[in-house]
């Protein structure tokens, strides 16, 4: 971008935009296992986790109590999370905030990538579409229909591509290219 | 230059997919009403609504507003049908994030026992402290209208904070089971 490419930056530069590079990476490494052990990573999990708590007990409309035998095979027996509304804003502002933080520093990177326009345009869009889509599939998943809890999986998966492309070409723009006069 | 540049690239590609938030979740559903319920033989699950009246007569004294929706029990029973208690899960919102706790209640309204259900990152040592100190044993024999036990910790540290949040919790609990199956039943 204007001139300024990675691979001309000072050792410095270099070597601050590979940590910030890699410590993305490690971060999101962690909140892939973190979410698949806390929630899990199918969109049944997502599902399980996220739509609305549908009466077991089969009380009608109008009915004040209803009551019925269970067996205990019924409750989960994994130790999962489950998110109800006020739980789904907290994790909308901190994610929503953070994610796009990282994004935008992702993407700062990434312009000075010597690329052509519409493939740097897409790429550079990923993670904050993914981001919008994870955080809006959570809420579409809750109070739209609980099908939709694969725009979680898919808004995850975006970021993450979006992650490995913008790394993998700065990376290779930072020590592979080859400068030519 | 190619295969050292896809071999980064599949190094890279592992962190896929979702990403949800840091909750420490001590115990499932399951474990904690068969813990919380021993001595059961049948299980039922019963829900209840509460009438605008009802729900009123526990913000006043609360101040909490129960769900309009329905609020769900497990019940456990002996092999003579005879009751052996009442569990019920709530959870608070904290600024720090949710506390969720699983509270046992006797056929006749009194605490039989509670369990943290789940917790966050930030909020798990506080709670854990709690846990440790034997705080969550406290509630047992307590009704929904009885003082909650003494402060865990110091006025303002975070053990204390959470202990209210917890007591509060456990007191929703009861009063709940009190409005929704024991005021139900003598009316």
């Amino acid at each position: 971008m204007n001139g300024i490419h990675l691979s001309r930056l000072p050792l410095s530069a270099k070597v601050f935009c590979t940590l910030f590079l890699l410590g993305i990476g490690c971060g999101t490494l962690a909140a892939f296992v973190q979410a698949s052990t806390a929630v899990g990573v199918s969109p049944s999990a997502v599902r399980a986790s996220l739509a609305p708590d549908l009466p077991m007990a089969g009380m009608r409309h109008g009915e004040t109590s209803a009551e019925r035998e269970m067996d205990l095979g019924e409750l989960s027996n994994a130790a999962k999370v489950w998110m109800r509304t006020p739980l789904l804003i907290q994790t909308s502002h901190t994610h929503l905030f953070g994610q796009t933080l990282i994004a935008g520093l992702l993407g700062l990177i990434f312009l000075f990538v010597p690329l052509r326009e519409a493939p740097k345009a897409a790429i550079v869009a990923l993670p904050f579409v993914g981001t919008l889509v994870d955080i809006g599939g959570m809420w579409a998943t809750r109070f739209v229909s609980p099908s939709l809890s694969v725009l979680v999986i898919a808004g995850g998966t975006l970021f993450a591509l979006g992650y490995v492309l913008i790394a993998a070409f700065s990376m290779h723009d930072l020590w592979l290219r080859k400068e030519t006069a | 230059m190619t295969r050292r540049f896809a071999i980064l690239l599949c190094a890279m590609a592992a962190p896929a997919l979702a990403h949800v938030t840091p909750p420490v979740v001590l115990l499932s559903d399951r474990e904690a009403v068969s813990t919380l319920l021993g001595g059961s033989k049948r299980y039922f699950v019963r829900e209840v609504r509460l009438t605008p009246a009802e729900r009123q007569s526990i913000e006043k004294e609360t101040g909490w507003a129960p769900d309009e929706d329905f609020h769900r029990f497990y019940l456990g029973r002996d092999e003579q049908q005879h009751e052996v208690g009442a569990v019920t899960f709530l959870t608070d919102y904290t600024i720090h994030g949710p506390v969720r706790v699983a509270v046992a209640l006797s056929p006749d309204g009194k605490v039989k026992g509670a369990a943290v259900i789940e917790a966050s990152e930030e909020t798990y040592p506080w709670v854990k402290k709690l846990i440790d100190q034997g705080f969550l044993s406290r509630f047992a024999g307590l009704d929904a209208h009885a003082p909650m036990p003494p402060r865990a910790g110091s006025g303002t540290s975070m053990p204390a904070f959470y202990g209210d949040v917890i007591s509060g919790l456990v007191r929703r609990a009861a009063l709940l089971y009190e409005t929704a199956v024991l005021k139900r039943a003598h009316s």
